[in-house]
């Protein structure tokens, strides 16, 4: 027979031992160093925020307003279900779930704690649709669209509450909350290319707000208090996971290092799928093979991809420089789908070893896979761009296709960065002390780009694109692809970075 | 044939102020195997990861077959090690990742016997599943099988027995007997005196390797 023992004093009696071997005015000064993060970044940026959540006058569409408001939708679920959204620090995790204190009280700080987390969110998307739809000064009803904003993102919590406790729909939801980010991403890009008129100032109409607030804080506050009583049927192996990935930001976070991440939702991904062995493509160099059938096992994200080639349309307003680079940097996006294999390389060369390949066969191998991806993006994107007009004549298409190896080039030199060197030494400006190795990591496949250059000056120039551009492009891209395989690879080295 | 698979003089490591290889001597010769046996920390893996070139020594001379151990291609065509453990490809499959190794090294995969040495090792059935999905005990299954599966000439295995019940410490002897058989050179470092007798190895001790001639 075992007894409930009451989990407040246990974590009082937690919190006391710890804070008695940390440093006295440790966590006032935590506090102090947050606050006045805070206050700086926000004076910094309030300009920027208040562009992005309340500008001077309204200037979206209806169409345009309701696709945001889908993808928020969708997104913020997206979100939820990928942080748990039920979790509890790693210490708990270990020593409180398997502890006999009621599972209830447990997790109730974390619901409360997530709750808000998702009012909060769900609030700002209510206030960003509002400021670019809603006419100034803002009707009365209207005004408790960040409300009922706050009031989606507790429902969405609640959705994802249910999901995460692993019922038969829980892969509805997810599929449903893709469909939405995918349907609004498609409206903002329709709303650009057909230039819709702005919102009429009458828009949302007068009942609408004040109803749908009402019907969802009846709708949460009923499934909430159901949330609570069954917050004790929550499997522990989901508390864990969600434990792990809070872990894993916050290490993460402080250690600014970004691939903790990348490879924690890489290894989750494989881990849930059932796969059945391929041949490899004998016709093809082996890493290339093996490049193609993983890219096959991907489908979904060969989808977004594609769906994504429409996404520079929404910058087709902005100066022509913003648009080319926006363009190049899609193509490291989708050359990234095909770089795992170099990351893995890149992180521990043992099977590089076992392979027995050069660094120059193989990097020469890997590139082929992204730069194929990266060319038909670009191909596919200035196509979209020049088919609605934002583009003058010319053959665009061809010059999406030359710029393949710079896109293959960026997208391996972004993989092949490895750790962030937190060794380097730190620059000190005005604003504080800067770290220069997370700043070269971040920028790293970024620099190759810059062989794209031609391709972004032709989109500024705003003249017909002629064929002597597209070659020239081909031409700096492919020579300056083939100096990055040279430079960085050597014919009687293995390992892709030398020692 | 007189030239050594493995020739190490004077070699010595220190970790911080603690010596733990102190002027070692090791001659292996070509088809030879030798298994470096003795308590943990007295350096049979630093000795094992300097001869696979993945350790700069503080001072002394390696030759692997007549050369210095590198990272070169031709180095690592001749030479498999298992002292570090592998990364695995995300979202390939066990079997995907045996294919990969027979095709980088021009095998044909019924002559190399892909399925036959999945089998043998006892991950046949779960030749499906990702490398990370395993248990701990059939990734080092499937590390061994990878390791003898590429054509070599020189295996550097870091305690192969470890983590295998004692029906796959049987059968990985049997291997190692049948790579020596065929001209292979194997150096190991073990803790299983009868695994390194069963795999036709001579154990030399890790004490008696500094400086003095072991052999």
């Amino acid at each position: 027979m075992t007894t409930t023992v009451a989990v407040g004093s246990v974590r009082r009696w937690v919190r006391r031992t710890r804070s008695a071997h940390r440093e006295r005015g440790e966590t006032l000064g935590n506090f102090y160093f947050a606050v006045l993060f805070v206050a700086i970044v926000g004076g910094m940026l309030h300009r920027q925020l208040a562009a992005i959540f309340w500008p001077a006058a309204p200037n979206a569409s209806v169409l345009a307003g309701g696709a945001l408001s889908l993808v928020i939708v969708g997104g913020l679920y997206l979100a939820l279900r990928r942080l748990g959204p039920l979790g509890l620090s790693r210490p708990a995790a270990s020593w409180l779930l398997t502890a006999p204190v009621s599972r209830r009280r447990l997790l109730l700080p974390s619901l409360w704690l997530a709750t808000i987390g998702a009012a909060f969110a769900g609030a700002f998307g209510g206030l960003a649709v509002l400021g670019h739809v809603a006419a100034r000064p803002v009707p009365g009803p209207d005004a408790l669209l960040p409300l009922a904003g706050a009031l989606l993102g507790g429902a969405l919590l609640l959705v994802a509450l249910g999901a995460q406790a692993d019922r038969w729909w829980s892969s509805w939801p997810d599929n449903v909350a893709y469909l939405l980010v995918a349907a609004g991403l498609a409206g903002l890009v329709v709303d650009s290319a057909v230039a819709a008129p702005r919102a009429p100032a009458g828009w949302p109409a007068g009942g609408v707000v004040p109803a749908v607030t009402a019907a969802l804080a009846a709708i949460v506050t009923v499934f909430f208090l159901l949330a609570v009583r069954r917050l004790a049927h929550t499997p522990n192996e989901r508390i864990l996971e969600a434990s792990k990935t809070a872990g894993t930001l916050l290490d993460s976070a402080f250690g600014v290092e970004p691939s903790f991440v990348t490879e924690m939702v890489e290894r989750r991904y494989w881990a849930r799928r059932r796969l059945t062995s391929r041949r490899l493509w004998a016709r093809v160099p082996v890493l290339v093979a093996q490049d193609l059938v993983l890219l096959r096992r991907r489908p979904r994200r060969l989808l977004w991809l594609a769906g994504a080639t429409t996404l520079p349309t929404l910058l087709a307003h902005a100066p022509g420089w913003i648009l080319g680079a926006a363009v190049l940097v899609g193509g490291l996006v989708a050359g990234g789908a095909a770089a795992a294999t170099v990351r893995t390389d890149a992180g521990n060369p043992v099977l590089l070893r076992l392979l027995g390949l050069s660094s120059r066969q193989s990097i020469t191998q890997r590139l082929w896979v992204p730069g194929v991806l990266a060319a038909l993006w670009y191909s596919a994107a200035l196509s979209m761009l020049h088919a609605l007009g934002d583009l003058p004549a010319g053959p665009w298409w061809a010059l999406g296709l030359a710029l393949g190896p710079a896109g293959a080039a960026a997208t391996v030199r972004r993989a092949r960065v490895g750790f962030v060197d937190n060794g380097l030494l730190p620059l000190d400006t005005p604003m504080g002390s800067f770290s220069t190795g997370p700043a070269i990591s971040a920028l790293a496949g970024i620099d190759v780009l810059l062989l794209g250059l031609p391709t972004v000056v032709l989109i500024a120039q705003g003249a017909p694109l002629t064929w002597t551009g597209v070659v020239a492009q081909g031409a700096i891209a492919a020579v300056g692809a083939r100096a990055y395989v040279s430079g960085t690879t050597a014919a009687d080295r293995v390992e892709l970075s030398a020692r | 044939m007189d030239q050594s698979a493995i020739e190490v003089r004077g070699l010595s490591v220190s970790y911080g102020s603690a010596p733990v290889l102190v002027d070692v001597r090791l001659t292996v010769p070509v088809g030879a195997g030798v298994c470096v046996t003795g308590e943990n920390g007295i350096g049979k893996s630093t000795l094992l990861r300097c001869v696979a070139s993945l350790q700069r020594p503080d001072a002394g001379e390696i030759e692997i077959f007549g050369g210095p151990p590198g990272s070169t291609p031709e180095f690592w065509r001749a030479v498999v090690t298992t002292v570090e453990p592998p990364t695995w490809y995300p979202g390939l499959t066990a079997r995907e990742h045996g294919e990969l190794v027979c095709r980088a090294h021009g095998s044909d995969l019924a002559e190399a016997g892909l399925d036959e040495m999945l089998e043998r090792f006892g991950i046949a059935s779960h030749a499906d599943v990702i490398p990370p999905s395993l248990s701990s005990g059939q990734k080092q299954r499937l590390t061994l099988a990878l390791a003898l599966l590429r054509p070599s000439r020189l295996l550097i295995l870091d305690e192969p027995e470890q983590r295998l019940d004692p029906q796959a410490r049987t059968m990985v002897a049997g291997l190692l007997r049948d790579y020596l058989a065929g001209g292979g050179t194997a150096l190991l470092a073990s803790h299983d005196a009868a695994f390194a007798a069963a795999a036709g190895t001579t154990t030399v001790s890790m004490a008696d390797l500094h400086a003095a001639d072991a052999r």
